[in-house]
């Protein structure tokens, strides 16, 4: 299992596209910085089929105003899990 | 999926086309800098990375150079498992057949698993 | 690369204490072909590929290359070829 990271929103940016090709079907997909916008329920639809595989940076959402309005299916969590995260996946790609 | 896939131990993927940004000489110099040390390299070229396999390229207005001849000599570091992207190519209704190299097409779950197959992967 | 000559190779491997034979000759002219196609001086793995391919497998070998250019010969080379610092090379 590896864990794709965005940090891009899939409002402006093309690359959710590249991290949703390079996913299998138990990876998961981390949405930091910028990416976070990807986890509101207008955009969420990006991440359609990602149900309990989405995750988003409570940092990153809260520095934005973002926190309360996550969409459900989004699972928020912070650096430490961002960390649990990373040591539960074989690896981590970057998608920028 | 094919063996040689697992068999590199690095994974370069350029997703950045020639001239418009460094990213796609950075991400090529990373490749050649492992294969110098010995190292097995992989290549696949996504979204508009394919075009840095298009024929015909030139240097830049400015006379920077491009990527083309770097890419040529990729066979003299044994980087020879060249990935595209099939998605990549259509997007710009383009097709492996008229690149400047020889490559292997990668459907859509071909290449989650080829991400999934490599030790190490770069993304630039 | 434009300002090279062989007289420049001469006087910069009298530098190196080298003694330029034709041995040492076709490495450079080599190298110089390999630049004027690749745009690059090769580190030492394809250094020694490129030349098993022109020359053969008796003189594509990294031992030949140290003798003629000891310490590092890509890096050698292609200073004497009038070439810059190979890029892959630490």
């Amino acid at each position: 299992m590896l864990l794709h990271v965005v940090n891009r929103s899939p409002a402006t940016s093309r690359v959710y596209q590249q991290a949703l090709a390079g996913m299998s079907p138990e990876d998961r997909l981390l949405l930091i910085e910028d990416g976070v916008q990807g986890a509101l329920p207008q955009l969420v639809r990006y991440y359609a089929g990602l149900e309990g595989r989405l995750f988003a940076l409570k940092e990153d959402l809260e520095s934005r105003g973002l926190l309360g309005r996550c969409a459900a299916s989004v699972q928020v969590v912070d650096v430490d899990g961002f960390v649990d995260l990373t040591e539960e996946a074989e690896r981590t790609v970057s998608w920028y | 999926m094919q063996e040689h896939h697992d068999d590199s131990d690095l994974l370069v993927i350029l997703r950045h086309a020639p001239h418009g940004s460094s990213w796609l000489r950075e991400g090529l110099d990373a490749a050649l800098v492992a294969a110098a040390f010995g190292r097995r390299v992989s290549l696949l070229f996504m979204g508009e990375g394919v075009t840095a396999l298009l024929p015909g390229q030139q240097a830049g207005a400015l006379g920077q150079k491009g990527t083309a001849a770097t890419l040529e000599m990729l066979e003299m570091y044994d980087i020879e498992t060249l990935l595209v992207e099939e998605q990549g190519l259509s997007c710009l209704g383009l097709s492996s057949d008229e690149l400047m190299l020889e490559v292997e097409c990668l459907s859509p779950s071909a290449l989650s698993r080829v991400l999934s197959g490599h030790r190490l992967v770069l993304t630039f | 690369m434009a300002d090279w000559s062989p007289e420049v190779a001469e006087a910069l491997a009298r530098e190196e204490g080298i003694t330029l034979t034709s041995e040492h000759w076709e490495i450079l002219q080599l190298l110089r072909d390999f630049y004027a196609r690749y745009e690059m001086a090769p580190a030492m793995r394809p250094l020694v590929k490129a030349v098993q391919r022109a020359l053969g497998p008796e003189k594509g070998r990294s031992i030949h290359l140290m003798r003629l250019f000891p310490g590092s010969p890509a890096k050698v080379a292609a200073r004497l070829a009038g070439l810059p610092k190979p890029t892959h090379c630490l």
